[in-house]
């Protein structure tokens, strides 16, 4: 962002969960390159985008005839498209703004991770990874599908579409693998079920290189950093291993081939393979839970690459570990006691978005804390303390100094109010189209009936308690403790309660500020960070404990028809 | 239309003074709030006659006419893409229009003030208010929820505005401060002006979102750099001390500070040399509001309640 105010302390990491997503039981989650959308498979085959600023569901794109639960989404690079899979082995290619289906492919086995190219010149091409077998690349267009070698004795690819599982070197079918594009998609790196990491060419799927990750365990997944420094591959031995990429971001290509002709055709293939594999990966890091040794789920890079994060694949648990480049594990973050099925960082705020089982996506944010020199202009905030030198004039009726500090400035410099700098976190752009990263936020109309009711209060200034409402006593009286000061607490509820209803259960909640926390502490009353909102009742004021959850607390959500 | 003072800088083309091309008369008291759409295509303007009027840019005329609310309008603001209106009223709601068909879509309550000030985000998915009951209030447009509460000051706020990306929101008040505030996190970011006197009446992000203009109940327009906290222009000359005048930058052909003021005029100033170029008479009461056209050399002004009409003042080509 541009404003140069906001703390420069925003590249670190999430510590609590500020709020929840609810919405059908979503499975994946993917944020747009710019963190500004959030897309969401549902365990129904829909995918849901939701605005991040607002927390609200921004789209639905739905088919009724394709129900099969969302096994990933991913975004295009220009924000406009979103590719789905699902366990019918379907790849959907939606148009997001129009809440369209533009294209569909269907092919031997369900899709796990499913990528689109990132070059804009390449919108139709994905990455398929299979649950058991070799990478895919699909043109959702043509339908056409290339297998991907997964050995570097294979010489070239199989081009028959709808290939069945075949390799040339005659390895098992069933062998799980990795795959992902290279920043700008001209290589793919693919990681095998021996632990090798594979850099082919992506025009002609030319093996150029290989890297033998030590002692040659499955590779479940692999991702780079945003930048395209950095690869990450969780292997079966329960490691992360984090790689640094000594190519060029561009000419990746011509790198290889430049290195591969330096070493000569004396080689034999595996051998050259492999030296020009240490040209292009370096093992930088390796991350473990050395205590339980458990498996990793999602582990992925920060949007700035300084940071790794990886959970916890335990059933029962909603661990996230998040370690600092150099290695050290510097929190754990621990959720409600669900396992987690996906994670993801977003991509310039220190925010992660990690879905549990129960279909829930939690949001971790950095704890709030009072910036006090933000309160006075010359409030500064010290690191330690400091001598502080009186001036001579200090005590004067008038100083002679004040008088001279308007001056400071010099009044005729040319002030160019119209000219923007580039935002540098999205300098990398190469986009032909114009990048799709809001949508727009239609209101939602009010239900007629509601309408009236703020025209009659409305004119009521001296307000009444809300009468007709099967609540309306305990609201009466819930009013009367809340009193006139009750601006102080974040009223989130009020007369468009119905609209939850039919957004279909959206909930949000926002992390209330101290002063509310102190008064519900007064006030014998907990916050609470989970609330499931089934209510549907037509007048709902204040959801008290008539509720299913029967809790009894009081929600703050306190409507304003107050006096 | 009396020409501006003296000493004039060196300038690219010789400066063409603005004239009155129409007065609007649709309103029974007094006008506002004046403001174009982003399109350029309509200019809207509220009342305290408790409406708000569409006007089509071009011709002048009245499209719509926004009634609904119970008390009189204060303020009002456009979405981005010029389809909606957002209006802000002393019955304590703010109610959205569509500008297309002139319906109220949704009502926003919570404020337990008079709302006084309305501004959306440059998404539009966002709408920031300030009021009488010394909060600001960050509304989702789709759902018409209210976000989040910010108790920003401790006398009514009088301006709110989101700079060109919506990640921040600066507001003015009657205590005198000017703060800005994260959007996402309520968080107060920095303390502009924390003088008990004079009031902040006005404040508003140049395009860039680098700095800030601030008006003030002590005659006084200043451009902050906010980032160094020092203000870098003073616009003076004008009469400004009771009213919350708006003003506005004026891009279209050359840079100019432009503002209403208590004594009936709007005055155009230059952006770099300060110096006030043009003085717009017509007006019988205090101008309260001024907006200029995005591409076109057009300022819209609305006067009080001895006034009640909107004028459009062009320049001749």
């Amino acid at each position: 962002m541009n404003a140069t105010i906001i703390d420069p302390l925003q590249g670190d990491f999430p510590e609590v969960i500020e709020e929840y997503l609810e919405h059908g039981i979503m499975k994946c989650i993917a944020f747009n390159r710019r963190g500004t959308l959030l897309a969401a498979g549902c365990a129904d085959g829909s995918c849901v985008i939701w605005d991040f600023e607002t927390r609200g569901i921004a789209k639905e794109l739905r088919d009724s005839d394709h129900v099969a639960p969302i096994t990933s989404v991913c975004w295009s690079k220009d924000g406009h498209y979103l590719l789905a899979s699902a366990t019918d082995k379907s790849l959907t290619l939606w148009n997001v703004s129009s809440g369209k289906n533009v294209a569909r492919a269907t092919l031997q086995q369900t899709t796990l991770h499913a990528r689109l190219h990132p070059s804009s010149s390449a919108p139709s091409i994905c990455l398929a990874c299979p649950l058991s077998s070799a990478p895919i690349l699909v043109d959702l267009n043509t339908g056409n599908t290339t297998v991907l070698p997964v050995s570097v004795s294979v010489a070239g690819p199989s081009t028959v579409s709808h290939s069945r599982n075949k390799f040339a070197d005659g390895s098992s079918p069933f062998t799980p693998t990795a795959a992902t594009f290279s920043k700008y998609g001209d290589l793919i790196y693919v990681g095998n079920s021996k632990g090798e990491i594979l850099i082919m060419d992506y025009q002609n799927k030319h093996v150029h290189g290989m890297v033998s990750v030590q002692g040659g365990a499955v590779i479940k997944s692999m991702v780079f950093s945003r930048n395209g420094q950095y690869l990450l591959t969780n292997s079966n031995d329960r490691t992360i291993r984090v790689f640094e990429n000594l190519l060029p971001s561009k000419g990746g290509v011509k790198a290889l081939e430049e290195v591969s002709e330096t070493l000569g055709c004396e080689l034999e293939v595996v051998e050259k393979a492999k030296m020009v594999g240490s040209k292009c990966l370096v093992l930088s890091r390796e991350f473990q839970d050395s205590v339980n040794r458990s498996h990793w789920k999602a582990p992925c890079f920060s949007g700035d690459g300084e940071w790794v994060v990886g959970a916890l694949a335990s059933k029962g648990e909603h661990k996230i570990y998040i370690w600092g480049k150099a290695g050290n594990l510097v929190k754990i973050l621990e959720g409600p006691k669900e396992a987690l099925t996906d994670l993801a960082w977003h991509p310039v705020h220190p925010i992660v978005a990690s879905v549990s089982l129960a279909g829930f996506v939690y949001i971790w944010a950095k704890d709030y804390t009072e910036n006090w020199s933000a309160f006075a202009p010359d409030f500064k905030e010290l690191e330690e303390n400091e001598e502080y030198e009186e001036r001579e004039d200090e005590f004067d009726m008038m100083p002679e100094t004040e008088k001279v500090k308007e001056e400071d400035v010099n009044e005729d410099e040319e002030v160019d109010i119209l000219a923007f700098g580039k935002d540098s976190a999205f300098s990398d752009s190469d986009l032909s189209q114009e990048e799709l990263c809001f949508l727009p936020a239609i209101p939602s109309p009010d239900v007629p009936e509601q309408q009236e009711k703020c025209l009659g209060s409305s004119s009521k200034l001296e307000g009444s308690t809300p009468s007709g409402s099967p609540l309306s006593e305990e609201a009466g009286q819930n009013e009367q403790e809340v009193n006139p000061g009750s601006s102080l607490f974040e009223a989130v509820g009020n007369s468009a309660a119905e609209e939850v209803a039919t957004n279909g259960r959206v909930k949000r909640r926002r992390k209330p500020s101290e002063k509310v926390l102190e008064l519900q502490a007064d006030k014998g009353r907990k916050p609470s960070t989970k609330k499931k909102c089934a209510g549907k009742q037509s007048k709902n004021k204040n959801k008290s404990g008539a509720q299913e959850n029967g809790t009894g607390e009081l929600d703050e959500y306190v409507t304003d028809e107050r006096n | 239309m009396a020409a501006g003072g003296g000493n004039q800088p060196p300038q690219i083309a010789p400066y063409r003074p603005y004239r009155l091309l129409r007065t609007l008369t649709g309103h029974s008291r007094a006008v506002s709030c004046v403001k174009f759409s982003y399109d350029g295509t309509s200019l809207a303007s509220a009342s305290l006659d408790k409406t708000l009027i569409i006007y089509s840019s071009a011709t002048l005329d009245t499209i719509w006419r926004l009634v609904g609310h119970s008390e009189g309008v204060s303020d009002l603001a456009w979405s981005s893409d010029s389809h909606y209106v957002c209006s802000a009223s002393d019955d304590r709601t703010l109610r959205i229009w569509d500008a297309h068909n002139g319906e109220c879509v949704k009502t926003l309550k919570g404020h337990s003030g008079f709302v006084f000030c309305v501004n959306f985000n440059p998404q539009s998915n966002l709408i920031v208010s300030g009021a009488f009951d010394y909060t600001l209030r960050i509304w989702d447009v789709k759902t018409g929820k209210c976000v989040r509460v910010i108790e920003a000051h401790s006398d009514p706020v009088t301006s709110v505005h989101f700079i060109r990306d919506g990640s921040i929101i600066v507001s003015g008040s009657h205590d005198g401060s000017c703060k800005i505030w994260d959007a996402a996190t309520g968080a107060c970011l920095k303390t502009l002006i924390d003088d008990k006197v004079p009031a902040v009446s006005f404040a508003k992000f140049s395009p860039n979102g680098k700095f800030i203009l601030v008006a003030t109940l002590n005659d006084t327009l200043k451009l902050w750099n906010y980032s160094t906290g020092k203000f870098l222009k003073l616009y003076t000359g004008h009469v400004n001390r009771q009213y919350c005048i708006t003003s506005t930058f004026s891009v279209t052909n050359g840079k100019y500070i432009v503002s209403g003021s208590e004594d009936n005029c709007v005055y155009l100033w230059d952006l770099q040399g300060k110096n006030m170029i043009q003085k717009l008479e017509g007006h019988s009461d205090t101008v309260i509001s001024v907006s200029c056209h995005p591409t076109e050399n057009k300022i819209a002004s609305a006067g009080l309640d001895k006034d009640r009409t909107v004028k459009i003042w062009v320049q001749d080509a």
